[in-house]
Protein backbone atom coordinates (compact mmCIF):
# COMPACT_ATOMS: atom_id res chain seq x y z
CA UNK A 1 0.00 0.00 0.00
CA UNK A 2 1.21 3.44 -0.82
CA UNK A 3 2.28 4.65 2.94
CA UNK A 4 5.74 6.10 3.86
CA UNK A 5 7.38 3.18 5.34
CA UNK A 6 6.60 0.94 2.49
CA UNK A 7 9.16 -1.86 2.57
CA UNK A 8 6.62 -4.55 1.62
CA UNK A 9 8.00 -7.46 -0.54
CA UNK A 10 11.23 -5.48 -0.75
CA UNK A 11 13.43 -8.26 0.65
CA UNK A 12 16.59 -8.43 -1.46
CA UNK A 13 18.75 -9.60 0.96
CA UNK A 14 17.30 -12.36 2.44
CA UNK A 15 15.79 -15.78 0.81
CA UNK A 16 12.51 -15.31 0.28
CA UNK A 17 11.49 -18.55 -0.69
CA UNK A 18 11.57 -21.97 1.67
CA UNK A 19 13.05 -25.09 0.52
CA UNK A 20 10.88 -27.70 -0.18
CA UNK A 21 7.97 -28.40 -2.61
CA UNK A 22 4.94 -26.57 -1.99
CA UNK A 23 1.42 -28.33 -1.29
CA UNK A 24 -1.33 -27.42 -3.25
CA UNK A 25 -4.77 -28.91 -1.62
CA UNK A 26 -7.41 -27.88 -4.71
CA UNK A 27 -7.16 -29.92 -7.81
CA UNK A 28 -6.65 -26.34 -9.57
CA UNK A 29 -3.43 -25.13 -7.74
CA UNK A 30 -4.14 -21.69 -9.28
CA UNK A 31 -7.28 -21.40 -6.37
CA UNK A 32 -4.43 -21.89 -3.88
CA UNK A 33 -2.64 -19.38 -5.66
CA UNK A 34 -5.94 -17.21 -5.73
CA UNK A 35 -6.34 -17.50 -2.09
CA UNK A 36 -2.52 -16.50 -1.13
CA UNK A 37 -3.11 -13.39 -3.21
CA UNK A 38 -6.56 -12.83 -1.57
CA UNK A 39 -5.26 -12.94 2.37
CA UNK A 40 -2.04 -10.78 0.93
CA UNK A 41 -4.85 -8.23 0.10
CA UNK A 42 -6.48 -8.15 2.87
CA UNK A 43 -3.62 -8.03 5.34
CA UNK A 44 -2.56 -4.95 3.49
CA UNK A 45 -5.94 -3.57 4.14
CA UNK A 46 -5.57 -4.31 7.49
CA UNK A 47 -2.74 -2.70 7.97
CA UNK A 48 -3.85 0.52 6.04
CA UNK A 49 -7.04 0.11 8.63
CA UNK A 50 -4.46 0.59 11.03
CA UNK A 51 -2.41 3.47 9.49
CA UNK A 52 -6.25 5.28 9.50
CA UNK A 53 -6.77 4.30 12.99
CA UNK A 54 -3.28 5.80 14.19
CA UNK A 55 -4.56 9.06 12.33
CA UNK A 56 -7.43 9.82 13.55
CA UNK A 57 -5.96 8.95 17.97
CA UNK A 58 -3.32 11.44 16.62
CA UNK A 59 -5.20 13.81 14.88
CA UNK A 60 -7.85 13.73 18.38
CA UNK A 61 -4.47 13.72 20.74
CA UNK A 62 -3.35 17.05 19.04
CA UNK A 63 -6.76 17.75 19.39
CA UNK A 64 -7.18 18.58 15.85
CA UNK A 65 -10.24 16.34 15.34
CA UNK A 66 -12.75 14.98 17.77
CA UNK A 67 -13.95 11.45 16.84
CA UNK A 68 -17.29 12.60 17.09
CA UNK A 69 -16.13 15.09 13.71
CA UNK A 70 -14.51 11.77 11.97
CA UNK A 71 -17.86 9.58 12.76
CA UNK A 72 -20.73 12.18 12.28
CA UNK A 73 -18.96 13.68 8.99
CA UNK A 74 -21.28 13.95 6.19
CA UNK A 75 -19.63 14.49 2.83
CA UNK A 76 -21.22 16.95 1.03
CA UNK A 77 -22.56 16.42 -2.79
CA UNK A 78 -19.19 17.81 -4.06
CA UNK A 79 -17.28 14.75 -1.97
CA UNK A 80 -19.58 12.12 -2.50
CA UNK A 81 -19.38 13.17 -6.02
CA UNK A 82 -15.62 12.54 -5.97
CA UNK A 83 -15.80 9.07 -3.85
CA UNK A 84 -18.00 7.68 -6.04
CA UNK A 85 -16.12 8.65 -9.16
CA UNK A 86 -12.93 6.77 -7.13
CA UNK A 87 -15.27 3.42 -6.17
CA UNK A 88 -16.24 2.93 -9.48
CA UNK A 89 -12.57 3.08 -10.63
CA UNK A 90 -11.84 1.24 -8.23
CA UNK A 91 -14.20 -1.58 -8.95
CA UNK A 92 -13.31 -1.48 -12.48
CA UNK A 93 -9.63 -2.63 -11.39
CA UNK A 94 -10.79 -4.94 -9.33
CA UNK A 95 -13.99 -6.60 -11.68
CA UNK A 96 -11.15 -5.97 -14.45
CA UNK A 97 -11.57 -9.35 -15.64
CA UNK A 98 -15.25 -9.71 -16.04
CA UNK A 99 -15.63 -6.37 -17.89
CA UNK A 100 -12.62 -7.44 -20.40
CA UNK A 101 -15.03 -10.59 -21.06
CA UNK A 102 -17.72 -8.30 -21.74
CA UNK A 103 -16.28 -5.69 -24.06
CA UNK A 104 -14.76 -8.78 -25.96
CA UNK A 105 -18.12 -9.99 -26.75
CA UNK A 106 -19.23 -6.48 -27.46
CA UNK A 107 -16.56 -6.01 -30.01
CA UNK A 108 -16.69 -8.82 -31.73
CA UNK A 109 -13.41 -10.34 -30.59
CA UNK A 110 -14.83 -13.75 -29.56
CA UNK A 111 -13.12 -15.87 -32.21
CA UNK A 112 -11.33 -18.94 -30.29
CA UNK A 113 -7.89 -18.06 -29.86
CA UNK A 114 -7.09 -21.48 -32.02
CA UNK A 115 -8.94 -20.01 -35.37
CA UNK A 116 -6.75 -17.14 -34.81
CA UNK A 117 -3.32 -19.30 -35.22
CA UNK A 118 -5.59 -21.69 -37.81
CA UNK A 119 -5.83 -18.28 -39.82
CA UNK A 120 -2.44 -16.79 -39.72
CA UNK A 121 -1.02 -20.05 -40.32
CA UNK A 122 -3.30 -19.97 -43.42
CA UNK A 123 -3.13 -16.90 -44.43
CA UNK B 1 -12.56 -8.02 25.48
CA UNK B 2 -12.67 -11.87 24.48
CA UNK B 3 -9.60 -14.08 25.64
CA UNK B 4 -9.21 -15.21 22.41
CA UNK B 5 -8.28 -11.21 21.07
CA UNK B 6 -6.40 -11.08 24.44
CA UNK B 7 -3.36 -9.97 23.58
CA UNK B 8 0.10 -11.07 25.53
CA UNK B 9 3.24 -8.92 23.98
CA UNK B 10 6.42 -9.99 23.61
CA UNK B 11 8.86 -8.68 25.97
CA UNK B 12 10.94 -6.35 23.56
CA UNK B 13 14.73 -6.35 24.09
CA UNK B 14 17.88 -4.74 22.33
CA UNK B 15 18.69 -7.44 19.79
CA UNK B 16 15.39 -7.67 18.71
CA UNK B 17 14.20 -6.03 15.00
CA UNK B 18 12.11 -3.07 15.34
CA UNK B 19 9.25 -2.65 13.27
CA UNK B 20 7.97 0.53 11.66
CA UNK B 21 4.15 1.04 12.01
CA UNK B 22 3.27 -0.67 9.04
CA UNK B 23 5.57 -3.92 9.63
CA UNK B 24 3.90 -4.03 13.34
CA UNK B 25 0.61 -4.00 12.12
CA UNK B 26 0.99 -6.59 9.19
CA UNK B 27 2.69 -9.15 11.63
CA UNK B 28 -0.46 -8.03 14.16
CA UNK B 29 -2.83 -8.88 11.01
CA UNK B 30 -0.88 -12.73 10.56
CA UNK B 31 -1.05 -12.82 14.67
CA UNK B 32 -4.83 -12.60 14.46
CA UNK B 33 -4.95 -14.67 10.67
CA UNK B 34 -3.62 -17.32 12.41
CA UNK B 35 -5.35 -16.82 15.32
CA UNK B 36 -8.58 -16.84 13.28
CA UNK B 37 -8.00 -20.15 12.05
CA UNK B 38 -7.98 -22.15 14.85
CA UNK B 39 -10.52 -20.91 17.13
CA UNK B 40 -13.35 -20.45 14.04
CA UNK B 41 -11.97 -22.49 10.81
CA UNK B 42 -9.70 -25.25 12.31
CA UNK B 43 -13.16 -26.76 14.45
CA UNK B 44 -15.45 -27.39 10.59
CA UNK B 45 -12.69 -29.86 10.18
CA UNK B 46 -14.08 -32.19 12.66
CA UNK B 47 -17.69 -31.13 12.16
CA UNK B 48 -17.16 -31.95 8.06
CA UNK B 49 -15.45 -35.91 9.10
CA UNK B 50 -18.00 -36.81 11.58
CA UNK B 51 -20.92 -35.56 9.76
CA UNK B 52 -20.26 -36.26 6.02
CA UNK B 53 -17.14 -38.16 5.52
CA UNK B 54 -17.09 -40.47 8.13
CA UNK B 55 -20.76 -41.78 7.70
CA UNK B 56 -19.78 -41.73 3.82
CA UNK B 57 -16.74 -43.90 4.63
CA UNK B 58 -18.51 -46.65 6.77
CA UNK B 59 -21.89 -46.88 4.35
CA UNK B 60 -19.18 -47.85 2.00
CA UNK B 61 -16.76 -50.37 3.93
CA UNK B 62 -18.96 -51.18 6.79
CA UNK B 63 -16.51 -49.58 9.19
CA UNK B 64 -15.24 -46.31 10.57
CA UNK B 65 -11.66 -45.37 8.77
CA UNK B 66 -9.06 -47.27 10.51
CA UNK B 67 -5.89 -45.00 11.11
CA UNK B 68 -4.78 -41.57 10.14
CA UNK B 69 -3.89 -42.64 6.44
CA UNK B 70 -7.21 -43.78 5.55
CA UNK B 71 -9.01 -40.86 7.26
CA UNK B 72 -6.22 -38.78 5.20
CA UNK B 73 -7.20 -40.29 1.76
CA UNK B 74 -10.99 -38.89 2.55
CA UNK B 75 -9.88 -35.34 4.01
CA UNK B 76 -7.54 -34.03 1.27
CA UNK B 77 -10.57 -34.49 -1.36
CA UNK B 78 -13.14 -32.19 0.77
CA UNK B 79 -13.89 -28.40 -0.42
CA UNK B 80 -13.26 -27.72 3.48
CA UNK B 81 -10.07 -29.04 4.08
CA UNK B 82 -8.89 -27.70 1.11
CA UNK B 83 -9.86 -24.26 1.81
CA UNK B 84 -8.88 -24.72 5.52
CA UNK B 85 -5.12 -26.42 4.38
CA UNK B 86 -4.55 -23.67 2.08
CA UNK B 87 -5.48 -20.84 4.27
CA UNK B 88 -3.04 -22.16 6.96
CA UNK B 89 -0.23 -22.60 4.44
CA UNK B 90 -0.31 -19.09 3.24
CA UNK B 91 -0.64 -17.90 6.82
CA UNK B 92 2.82 -19.67 7.55
CA UNK B 93 4.47 -17.54 4.81
CA UNK B 94 2.98 -14.53 5.52
CA UNK B 95 4.41 -15.12 8.66
CA UNK B 96 7.75 -15.56 7.40
CA UNK B 97 7.58 -12.84 5.19
CA UNK B 98 6.63 -10.41 7.73
CA UNK B 99 9.24 -11.33 10.00
CA UNK B 100 11.45 -10.42 7.51
CA UNK B 101 10.96 -7.05 5.91
CA UNK B 102 12.04 -5.28 9.33
CA UNK B 103 15.16 -7.99 9.51
CA UNK B 104 15.72 -7.46 5.62
CA UNK B 105 15.01 -3.30 5.83
CA UNK B 106 17.66 -3.14 8.86
CA UNK B 107 20.31 -6.44 7.98
CA UNK B 108 23.59 -4.22 8.60
CA UNK B 109 22.54 -2.60 11.70
CA UNK B 110 20.90 -5.13 13.78
CA UNK B 111 23.80 -7.36 12.57
CA UNK B 112 26.21 -4.79 14.29
CA UNK B 113 24.17 -4.67 17.44
CA UNK B 114 24.30 -8.19 17.97
CA UNK B 115 27.66 -8.68 17.27
CA UNK B 116 28.58 -5.89 19.40
CA UNK B 117 26.70 -7.81 22.26
CA UNK B 118 28.81 -10.59 21.77
CA UNK B 119 32.16 -8.37 22.39
CA UNK B 120 30.71 -7.27 25.92
CA UNK B 121 31.08 -10.61 26.88
CA UNK B 122 30.17 -10.12 30.40
CA UNK B 123 28.33 -13.20 31.94
CA UNK B 124 28.09 -15.86 29.22
CA UNK B 125 29.83 -17.24 25.99
CA UNK B 126 29.34 -18.12 22.27
CA UNK B 127 31.41 -20.66 20.64
CA UNK B 128 31.03 -21.06 16.77
CA UNK B 129 32.58 -24.25 14.45
CA UNK B 130 32.39 -23.08 11.21
CA UNK B 131 33.55 -26.63 9.65
CA UNK B 132 30.54 -27.92 11.47
CA UNK B 133 28.22 -30.26 8.65
CA UNK B 134 24.97 -28.99 8.94
CA UNK B 135 23.45 -31.85 9.08
CA UNK B 136 20.76 -33.63 5.88
CA UNK B 137 17.49 -33.24 7.82
CA UNK B 138 18.08 -29.33 8.10
CA UNK B 139 18.90 -28.61 4.69
CA UNK B 140 16.69 -30.91 2.45
CA UNK B 141 13.71 -28.35 2.85
CA UNK B 142 13.44 -25.56 4.58
CA UNK B 143 11.85 -26.96 8.47
CA UNK B 144 8.78 -24.58 9.27
CA UNK B 145 8.92 -23.16 5.84
CA UNK B 146 11.37 -20.37 6.93
CA UNK B 147 13.37 -19.19 4.42
CA UNK B 148 16.89 -20.16 4.34
CA UNK B 149 15.81 -22.81 7.62
CA UNK B 150 18.17 -22.32 10.77
CA UNK B 151 21.52 -22.27 9.34
CA UNK B 152 21.24 -19.63 5.91
CA UNK B 153 23.40 -16.71 6.28
CA UNK B 154 23.47 -13.76 3.71
CA UNK B 155 26.47 -12.02 5.03
CA UNK B 156 29.33 -11.97 7.34
CA UNK B 157 28.58 -13.12 10.73
CA UNK B 158 25.09 -13.27 9.54
CA UNK B 159 22.33 -13.48 13.02
CA UNK B 160 19.17 -12.43 10.83
CA UNK B 161 17.41 -16.11 10.88
CA UNK B 162 17.58 -15.80 14.47
CA UNK B 163 16.33 -12.47 14.38
CA UNK B 164 13.70 -13.84 12.07
CA UNK B 165 13.07 -16.84 14.27
CA UNK B 166 12.46 -14.98 17.54
CA UNK B 167 9.54 -12.74 16.10
CA UNK B 168 8.31 -15.44 14.32
CA UNK B 169 7.54 -18.15 17.14
CA UNK B 170 5.70 -15.41 18.68
CA UNK B 171 3.18 -15.16 16.07
CA UNK B 172 3.06 -18.59 15.28
CA UNK B 173 2.33 -19.56 18.78
CA UNK B 174 0.37 -16.59 18.69
CA UNK B 175 1.79 -15.66 22.05
CA UNK B 176 0.26 -19.02 23.82
CA UNK B 177 4.02 -19.06 24.64
CA UNK B 178 4.62 -15.76 26.71
CA UNK B 179 6.31 -13.02 26.70
CA UNK B 180 9.63 -15.07 26.66
CA UNK B 181 8.51 -17.54 24.34
CA UNK B 182 9.44 -19.56 27.22
CA UNK B 183 6.81 -21.66 27.67
CA UNK B 184 8.26 -24.90 26.89
CA UNK B 185 11.19 -24.73 29.03
CA UNK B 186 9.22 -23.18 31.81
CA UNK B 187 6.74 -25.81 31.90
CA UNK B 188 9.51 -28.87 32.48
CA UNK B 189 10.86 -26.94 34.97
CA UNK B 190 7.27 -26.60 36.86
CA UNK B 191 7.35 -30.08 36.00
CA UNK B 192 10.71 -30.66 37.74
CA UNK B 193 9.68 -28.68 40.61
CA UNK B 194 6.75 -30.80 41.28
CA UNK B 195 8.29 -34.14 40.74
CA UNK B 196 11.91 -33.96 41.78
CA UNK B 197 11.94 -30.84 44.26
CA UNK B 198 15.34 -32.31 45.59
CA UNK B 199 17.11 -31.76 41.68
CA UNK B 200 19.70 -29.15 42.12
CA UNK B 201 21.24 -29.67 38.89
CA UNK B 202 25.33 -28.62 38.90
CA UNK B 203 25.56 -28.64 34.90
CA UNK B 204 22.62 -28.17 32.12
CA UNK B 205 22.34 -28.96 28.37
CA UNK B 206 19.53 -27.98 26.03
CA UNK B 207 20.25 -29.33 23.18
CA UNK B 208 18.99 -27.33 19.37
CA UNK B 209 18.29 -24.39 21.60
CA UNK B 210 17.90 -21.91 18.43
CA UNK B 211 17.61 -18.96 19.61
CA UNK B 212 18.03 -20.06 23.40
CA UNK B 213 14.09 -19.28 24.27
CA UNK B 214 13.70 -21.98 26.20
CA UNK B 215 17.16 -22.05 27.66
CA UNK B 216 17.30 -19.09 29.66
CA UNK B 217 14.38 -20.48 32.41
CA UNK B 218 16.98 -23.03 33.12
CA UNK B 219 19.45 -20.07 34.15
CA UNK B 220 16.51 -18.22 35.59
CA UNK B 221 15.43 -21.12 37.71
CA UNK B 222 19.05 -22.40 38.29
CA UNK B 223 21.05 -19.73 39.21
CA UNK B 224 23.97 -22.24 40.35
CA UNK B 225 24.33 -24.16 37.54
CA UNK B 226 26.40 -23.18 34.85
CA UNK B 227 24.08 -23.99 31.39
CA UNK B 228 25.37 -24.49 28.23
CA UNK B 229 23.09 -24.72 25.05
CA UNK B 230 24.03 -26.13 21.79
CA UNK B 231 22.66 -26.09 17.70
CA UNK B 232 24.03 -26.23 14.47
CA UNK B 233 23.00 -23.19 13.28
CA UNK B 234 25.82 -20.17 13.82
CA UNK B 235 22.85 -17.62 13.01
CA UNK B 236 20.79 -18.97 15.58
CA UNK B 237 23.65 -19.23 18.01
CA UNK B 238 24.81 -15.48 17.54
CA UNK B 239 21.58 -13.80 18.15
CA UNK B 240 20.89 -16.31 21.32
CA UNK B 241 23.89 -15.05 22.99
CA UNK B 242 23.11 -11.32 22.11
CA UNK B 243 19.39 -12.02 23.41
CA UNK B 244 20.81 -13.74 26.71
CA UNK B 245 22.93 -10.78 27.47
CA UNK B 246 20.62 -8.54 26.98
CA UNK B 247 17.95 -10.01 29.38
CA UNK B 248 21.04 -11.04 31.34
CA UNK B 249 21.33 -14.63 31.63
CA UNK B 250 24.04 -16.49 31.62
CA UNK B 251 24.48 -19.11 29.53
CA UNK B 252 27.24 -20.51 27.21
CA UNK B 253 26.40 -21.34 23.49
CA UNK B 254 28.41 -23.38 21.08
CA UNK B 255 27.49 -24.88 17.99
CA UNK B 256 27.65 -28.50 17.62
CA UNK B 257 25.33 -31.01 16.54
CA UNK B 258 23.60 -33.00 19.64
CA UNK B 259 24.38 -36.36 17.92
CA UNK B 260 28.12 -35.62 18.56
CA UNK B 261 29.17 -33.27 20.93
CA UNK B 262 32.48 -32.44 22.57
CA UNK B 263 31.54 -32.40 25.61
CA UNK B 264 33.35 -34.96 28.44
CA UNK B 265 31.24 -37.77 29.33
CA UNK B 266 28.96 -37.72 32.21
CA UNK B 267 29.13 -33.93 32.81
CA UNK B 268 25.52 -33.30 32.94
CA UNK B 269 22.98 -33.70 35.61
CA UNK B 270 20.12 -32.47 33.21
CA UNK B 271 19.68 -32.51 29.42
CA UNK B 272 16.89 -30.83 28.04
CA UNK B 273 15.73 -30.36 24.42
CA UNK B 274 12.75 -28.64 23.38
CA UNK B 275 10.73 -29.51 20.01
CA UNK B 276 14.24 -30.60 19.02
CA UNK B 277 13.03 -34.29 17.82
CA UNK B 278 10.57 -33.81 15.50
CA UNK B 279 13.11 -31.87 13.89
CA UNK B 280 15.79 -34.13 13.43
CA UNK B 281 16.18 -37.80 11.65
CA UNK B 282 15.50 -41.64 12.49
CA UNK B 283 19.20 -41.65 12.33
CA UNK B 284 20.11 -38.36 14.52
CA UNK B 285 17.21 -39.35 16.95
CA UNK B 286 18.81 -42.14 18.15
CA UNK B 287 22.34 -40.55 17.61
CA UNK B 288 21.02 -38.12 20.45
CA UNK B 289 19.99 -40.45 23.09
CA UNK B 290 22.39 -42.28 22.86
CA UNK B 291 25.01 -39.13 23.56
CA UNK B 292 22.55 -38.01 26.31
CA UNK B 293 23.25 -41.30 27.80
CA UNK B 294 26.76 -40.77 27.57
CA UNK B 295 26.56 -36.98 28.81
CA UNK B 296 24.54 -37.82 31.74
CA UNK B 297 26.30 -38.02 35.37
CA UNK B 298 24.74 -41.70 36.64
CA UNK B 299 21.91 -39.83 38.41
CA UNK B 300 21.52 -37.39 36.36
CA UNK B 301 17.69 -36.77 33.74
CA UNK B 302 17.48 -36.59 30.22
CA UNK B 303 13.73 -34.74 29.66
CA UNK B 304 12.59 -34.03 25.60
CA UNK B 305 9.80 -31.56 25.46
CA UNK B 306 7.17 -32.26 22.45
CA UNK B 307 3.78 -32.62 21.25
CA UNK B 308 2.01 -35.72 21.98
CA UNK B 309 2.73 -38.74 20.38
CA UNK B 310 -0.16 -40.40 18.24
CA UNK B 311 -0.94 -43.30 19.94
CA UNK B 312 -3.63 -42.16 22.32
CA UNK B 313 -5.08 -40.01 19.77
CA UNK B 314 -7.71 -41.31 17.13
CA UNK B 315 -7.62 -41.79 13.80
CA UNK B 316 -8.51 -38.27 12.71
CA UNK B 317 -6.80 -36.16 15.74
CA UNK B 318 -3.56 -37.93 14.61
CA UNK B 319 -4.49 -36.94 11.26
CA UNK B 320 -5.16 -33.26 11.82
CA UNK B 321 -2.01 -32.83 14.13
CA UNK B 322 0.03 -34.44 11.28
CA UNK B 323 -0.72 -31.24 9.05
CA UNK B 324 2.74 -30.07 9.53
CA UNK B 325 4.50 -33.06 8.46
CA UNK B 326 3.71 -32.84 4.93
CA UNK B 327 2.25 -28.95 4.65
CA UNK B 328 4.35 -27.35 6.89
CA UNK B 329 8.01 -28.90 5.94
CA UNK B 330 8.49 -31.06 8.71
CA UNK B 331 9.31 -34.01 6.98
CA UNK B 332 10.19 -36.24 10.69
CA UNK B 333 7.52 -35.35 12.36
CA UNK B 334 4.93 -37.87 11.61
CA UNK B 335 7.76 -40.73 12.74
CA UNK B 336 8.95 -38.96 15.38
CA UNK B 337 5.37 -38.69 16.73
CA UNK B 338 5.04 -42.28 16.13
CA UNK B 339 8.32 -43.67 18.00
CA UNK B 340 8.64 -46.00 20.24
CA UNK B 341 10.57 -44.42 22.86
CA UNK B 342 11.00 -47.22 25.32
CA UNK B 343 12.84 -48.98 22.56
CA UNK B 344 14.67 -45.65 21.70
CA UNK B 345 15.61 -45.10 25.06
CA UNK B 346 16.87 -49.17 25.59
CA UNK B 347 19.03 -48.65 22.25
CA UNK B 348 20.40 -45.42 23.74
CA UNK B 349 21.65 -47.22 26.38
CA UNK B 350 18.98 -46.54 29.04
CA UNK B 351 17.11 -48.07 32.25
CA UNK B 352 13.93 -48.11 30.62
CA UNK B 353 12.30 -48.97 33.85
CA UNK B 354 13.12 -45.23 34.79
CA UNK B 355 11.92 -43.80 31.36
CA UNK B 356 8.88 -41.68 31.80
CA UNK B 357 6.62 -39.74 29.21
CA UNK B 358 4.17 -37.26 30.40
CA UNK B 359 1.77 -34.69 29.89
CA UNK B 360 2.75 -31.62 31.46
CA UNK B 361 0.77 -28.73 32.14
CA UNK B 362 2.19 -25.54 30.46
CA UNK B 363 3.45 -23.29 32.96
CA UNK B 364 1.60 -20.40 31.00
CA UNK B 365 -1.59 -22.23 31.30
CA UNK B 366 -1.38 -22.77 35.50
CA UNK B 367 -1.04 -18.68 35.31
CA UNK B 368 -3.75 -18.61 33.14
CA UNK B 369 -7.00 -20.27 32.48
CA UNK B 370 -8.57 -20.41 29.23
CA UNK B 371 -6.52 -22.16 26.17
CA UNK B 372 -8.09 -23.89 23.21
CA UNK B 373 -7.76 -27.08 25.18
CA UNK B 374 -6.96 -28.87 22.30
CA UNK B 375 -4.15 -30.33 20.13
CA UNK B 376 -4.61 -29.37 16.01
CA UNK B 377 -2.40 -28.52 12.88
CA UNK B 378 -1.66 -24.16 13.31
CA UNK B 379 -2.36 -24.12 17.06
CA UNK B 380 0.77 -24.30 18.75
CA UNK B 381 0.61 -24.50 22.64
CA UNK B 382 -2.99 -23.98 22.61
CA UNK B 383 -3.11 -27.60 23.95
CA UNK B 384 -2.11 -25.71 26.95
CA UNK B 385 -0.23 -28.97 27.68
CA UNK B 386 3.22 -30.48 26.46
CA UNK B 387 4.17 -33.71 26.28
CA UNK B 388 7.55 -34.65 27.60
CA UNK B 389 9.93 -38.55 27.47
CA UNK B 390 12.93 -38.99 29.09
CA UNK B 391 14.68 -41.55 31.42
CA UNK B 392 16.97 -41.00 34.41
CA UNK B 393 20.69 -42.20 33.95
CA UNK B 394 20.87 -45.28 36.72
CA UNK B 395 24.09 -45.52 38.90
CA UNK B 396 25.28 -48.48 37.23
CA UNK B 397 25.31 -47.79 33.60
Amino acid sequence: MATRDNSMSDIKKLQRKARGERPFFFEDPNIDKLISMFMGLAGEVAVLHDRNDTLERLLQTKGLVKQSEIDSFKPNVKVQEERAVWRKNYLSEILRIIESELEGQKSGDRDPYETTIKTVENS
Amino acid sequence: MSTENQIRPQVQHAVMAETTHDEFSRQEFVRSYKNYLVQNVHSGNQIRYEKLIKPKFQKKHQRPPKDRFEVGKEMVQDSYYQMFSSLLRTSQEMMWSSCQVPVNRDLDNLNHKVKMSKNSKTLGSLRLNTKLQIPRYHTAVDIHCQPGGYHSEVTEQDASAGIVYDRAVHIYAMGQLGPYNDDIGASIILWLQNNHPSLKPKKILDMGCSVGHSTIPYAKAFPNAIVHGIDVAAPMLRYAHARAEDIGEKVHFSQQNAEDTNFKSGSFDLIVSHILLHETSEKAIHNIVKECHRLLKPGGLMIHGETPPYKNMGPFDAFMLDWDTRNNNEPFWARSHEIDLEKLSKKGGFDTQHQFEALIPSALQVAEAKRSKVFQGGDFGGGGLWFIYGNKRQLNE
